[in-house]
């Protein structure tokens, strides 16, 4: 092993979360050395993991730690393992990423709240919780970390305690998320009795080849459970509560990281552990309940009043997204929702810090109030316009490069199965892609332009503190924009080959060769391979769109004689045309937009509308459902 | 070379002299069967060299800098757009863009007429802005539909994004506007292109009579200029658009001559989808083009589609 001074990072970059967690609460009220504190905890453990980008994603080592030096015996894992390959490391950046720069935002915006001493104790728990579940290589301890993760998140989410929507928000959280608990916890036992072990590498080892009733009932609970983790269709509601009442940066860790970790979640147990991924039948569930949760999403979406409830529900849409990309179980699939994990991480991340800012400068975020901010806070308008950009994928930012992946996978796969319903998919996919874009349209209308209330004369632009980590997250999503090809080089590809790698991570665990001699199947479930049916090449695009740009402004500047002046009007007489009519304050927001969508799809969205009570007994209901949905459906066709 | 083709054949020069003569032709051919005499066919350029004179009036209350950039990030990436789209064969950059990519790279164009016009901060621009998105979302279904399966069709053995490849394989197989089974989205496509342009009976956001032109009624001068011109090259980008990927097998072994005629069928095409219906037809209502536009063209595509997957 060459590696072995990198095999202590993994567990020290996780341990650094909860230890920072205790020294937080010790400090108590001195803000600037909590600060301190939890600002070197972030950036360190994003350090390390960073270190390990060299050895796990580009030269493919796997690390394997055992707590306490306890490796297995006699074939079997008793200790606790942390194993992390590309996808864990995957992950675990993203979400160190995301954690620390919400973390850096928050030293500022949370000022505003009154009792800001427990944030940071809860902020770097919920982190600690998200790295254990994704750095884990054991079933139990993953389900520890998911409940440290979830209780943080509720007591968060419960953070402003003057705010009754935050209160009521945190209790649907709380009773919906321990339906996911419970199904995990029961999954995990069924599988502790059938393959008398909770290591992850030897459970894929042993388990895939002996689907019986008790291993294809703990197939559909883990699945629910995890799914609902990642809050897809029909969970969806739970995060619109609970990201339209938690402070913006814990958004960004709800959305951009907690339902990561769902996601991961259904990875590791549909590609790993029992492998049904392989399966037509369960493909076809995910990419469903993928399209499901993108369409119905999206469609919520456009029906708020709230900018962050709004933004909840796009995040759901783009986690369908991931699932039906993930659900097609082919070498580009795979790459192509893990590609869009990493943008929806950076522009949902971007896009809840933005409202963060409206909030934090006009205290509401509610569409119909606001109007004409850029004029006060250009800076944060433009940050909105790249993350609203990236989201509704307009080249040549990166939500369109993942999202061109994943139409392709789904083309390519509707040809390869010969089946008419992939190619539907793909329609989906692109309506949903235009109909977030709409919904991008109303919330710069609404809050970035238009007219400005006479109320937020005074509102000034975001403190410098808090534009940083939105620009940096601005940044990153023009550069994952665009350079595709270096990122599947370098990032998507080792982590969509480590997907389908299972013999590797096996060995990896239990010694070389024992894949081998356990494993019934031993072959991948797809070729890892990444083929395109199209070309994008954003880098030459703007170096068109560059040169282009610069011949009309050469041809603009010729012909200066002959042009015309240009005034910029601020007396009465040149406000905005009114039909003649003396000016007044209307601003047309909100609601008032998309007359002609909105009545075609009345009865639709009507129904949605009313379906979404916001009383937490048919949320539940709603989850139960699901879960005996997918629980009969799995024992029909597996 | 690359140079030529950016600023000259067929980038900035060529397509905004062209666009400019169609939308001349598409007026001066309205009025004739209007009975009207119609103004000169260089009238739209007149226009153009005679706004770019005038003063330019940003509205207080304005978010300035989106005012005035707007019409100029719609112009150049329209521009770039033209270069990834087979005329006649010629292609100026190959391996660049696909048809899914060239579906986004057009509706960079409209974006930036919605935000120019919404921060000018005027009510009517909103309700443009809002009518312009509807319009957006009502072609962008078919559109896919009639992409997907001219996709399936060019693909051999199995499906290509690729328009260089829907063009070769036309060039092998005869043009797909004489493929039975295409002709329902060949229809579907010529009436996206109206729709994608603003043209009449789909112009609802620039409505003149109800909401003086939505998103440019605060626009004057030289960045009115700029969206007008816009407007005339996206009607030569529509009608490329759909020369390439329905009438992409002319070929008569002379490469200027192919380009000729696939000039000249954009001009056709451009009478036939957007001359004749602003003739013949008055404006929608939003719901009535919205509902059009996602029953009627869409199930034209969608017949196109399943046909193409089905039969062989």
């Amino acid at each position: 092993m060459n590696y072995d001074i990198y095999s202590h990072f993994p567990v020290l970059a996780v341990m650094l979360y909860f230890v920072g967690a205790f020294i937080v609460t010790l400090i108590g009220k001195r803000r600037t050395a909590r600060n301190i504190v939890a600002g070197a905890v972030m950036l360190i453990s994003l350090a390390l993991l960073l270190a390990l980008v060299g050895p796990v994603m580009l030269d493919g080592e796997i690390i394997t730690y055992w707590m306490g030096d306890w490796e297995p015996a006699a074939g079997y894992a008793i200790g606790i393992a942390i194993e992390v390959d590309a996808l864990s490391l995957f992950f675990g950046l993203l979400a160190a990423i995301a954690v620390a720069l919400a973390g850096f935002y928050s030293f500022k915006y949370i000022t505003q709240d009154d009792a800001n001493g427990p944030f940071f104790t809860l902020f770097l728990m919920l982190s600690g919780g998200v790295m254990g579940i994704l750095l884990s290589g054991d079933l139990f301890n993953i389900y520890v970390m998911l409940e440290v993760m979830t209780f943080a998140a509720v007591g968060l989410t419960a953070f402003r305690t003057w705010n009754p929507n935050a209160r009521e928000a945190a209790f649907k959280y709380l009773v919906v998320g321990s339906i996911g608990s419970s199904c995990i916890l029961l999954g995990i036992a069924l599988v502790y009795a059938q393959c008398h072990t909770l290591n992850l590498a030897q459970i894929s080892a042993i388990l895939p080849g002996n689907l019986n009733p008790t291993t294809i009932l703990a197939f559909a609970l883990l699945f629910a459970g995890f799914g609902c983790k990642s809050f897809m269709f029909p969970f969806q509601p739970i995060a619109a509560d609970a990201h339209g009442a938690a402070p913006s940066s814990v958004s960004v860790l709800i959305s951009g990281v907690f339902t990561k970790t769902g996601v991961y979640g259904i990875i590791r147990v549909s590609y790993f552990l029992f492998r049904t991924m392989g399966l037509t039948s369960i493909q076809t569930m995910v990419v469903f309940i993928g399209c499901l949760s993108m369409f119905v999403c999206v469609t919520m979406a456009l029906n708020q009043h709230d900018f962050k409830r709004l933004l909840a529900f796009h995040s759901i849409s783009q986690i369908g997204y991931i699932l039906t990309a993930l659900g097609l179980c082919t070498g580009i699939g795979i790459a192509g929702g893990l590609y869009h994990a990493i943008n929806h991480t950076l522009f949902k991340g971007l896009l809840f810090l933005v409202a963060g800012s409206v909030l934090y400068g006009t205290g509401t975020t509610y569409l119909e109030k606001l109007g004409g901010l850029a004029r006060k806070m250009p800076q944060t308008a433009a940050l909105f316009m790249i993350g609203a950009l990236s989201i509704s994928g307009i080249p040549p930012f990166n939500g369109f490069a993942s999202k061109w992946m994943i139409y392709q996978a789904t083309f390519e796969k509707a040809a390869e199965t010969g089946s008419i319903g992939y190619a539907l998919v793909t329609v989906v996919c692109v309506v949903t892609s235009v109909l977030t874009l709409a919904s991008f349209v109303k919330v710069g209308q609404s809050v970035f332009f238009g007219q400005l209330p006479l109320e937020y004369e005074n509102v000034r632009e975001t403190p410098l503190s808090m534009r940083i980590p939105m620009w940096i997250m601005a940044a990153l999503c023009v550069i994952t924009g665009l350079f595709p090809e270096q990122m599947i080089q370098y990032v998507i590809g080792p982590a969509s080959a480590a997907v389908l790698n299972v013999p590797a991570y096996i060995d990896s665990a239990m010694g070389a060769g024992y894949a081998a001699l356990t494993m019934a199947d031993y072959s991948y479930l797809a070729e890892p391979v990444i083929s395109f049916i199209g070309f994008w090449d954003p880098v030459s695009w703007l170096v068109l769109f560059a040169i282009v740009m610069c011949a009309i402004t050469l041809a603009s500047l010729m012909g200066k004689r002959s042009r015309g002046a240009v005034t910029l009007a601020d007396d009465e007489r040149h406000a905005v045309f009114f039909g003649g009519e003396a000016a007044e304050y209307s601003h047309v927001a909100g609601a008032d937009l998309f007359w002609g969508f909105k009545h075609n799809l009345r009865g639709y969205l009507g129904f949605m509308s009313r379906a979404h009570s916001g009383v937490t007994n048919d949320y539940v209901i709603w989850g139960v459902c699901a879960l005996a949905v997918i629980t009969a459906y799995c024992f029909i066709f597996i | 070379m690359y140079l030529v083709y950016i600023l000259i054949f067929p980038g900035l020069l060529f397509s905004t002299v062209f666009g400019l003569y169609l939308a001349g032709i598409d007026r001066k051919v309205v009025a004739r069967m209007q009975k009207r005499t119609g103004p000169p066919v260089l009238q739209p350029a007149y226009d153009f060299f005679k706004l770019l004179g005038k003063e330019t009036i940003v509205p207080g209350g304005a978010a300035r800098r989106t005012f005035l950039i707007a019409p100029y990030i719609g112009l150049a990436s329209l521009i770039v757009t033209v270069l990834f789209i087979p005329i006649g064969g010629l292609q100026a950059f190959g391996g660049m863009a696909d048809m899914v990519v060239i579906l986004y790279l057009i509706t960079i164009p409209s974006l930036a007429m919605i935000f120019g016009g919404s921060a000018s901060a005027s009510p009517y621009a909103g309700v443009g802005v809002s009518r312009s998105m509807v319009a957006i979302m009502a072609y962008e279904l078919p559109l896919i539909l009639v992409l997907l399966a001219v996709g399936k069709a060019a693909g051999v053995n199995a499906v290509t994004f690729s328009l260089e490849q829907v063009t070769l394989y036309q060039q092998f197989f005869g043009s797909f506007l004489f493929d039975w089974r295409l002709i329902p989205a060949a229809l579907a496509m010529l009436l996206v292109i109206p729709c994608e342009v603003g043209a009449h009976p789909f112009d609802v956001g620039e409505a003149e009579t109800e909401i003086c032109e939505g998103p440019l009624v605060e626009y004057s001068g030289a960045p009115l200029a700029v969206f007008k011109l816009s407007h005339a090259v996206k009607m030569f980008v529509m009608t490329a658009l759909f020369t390439a990927l329905f009438l992409g097998g002319i070929s008569t072994g002379m490469l200027w001559l192919d380009v000729v005629i696939a000039i000249v069928i954009c001009t056709v095409v451009t009478l036939l989808c957007m001359t004749l219906l602003h003739a013949v037809t008055a404006r929608l209502k939003v719901e009535q083009m919205f509902k059009f536009f996602w029953t009627v063209v869409s199930g034209l595509a969608l017949v196109s589609l399943l046909l193409v997957w089905f039969v062989n």
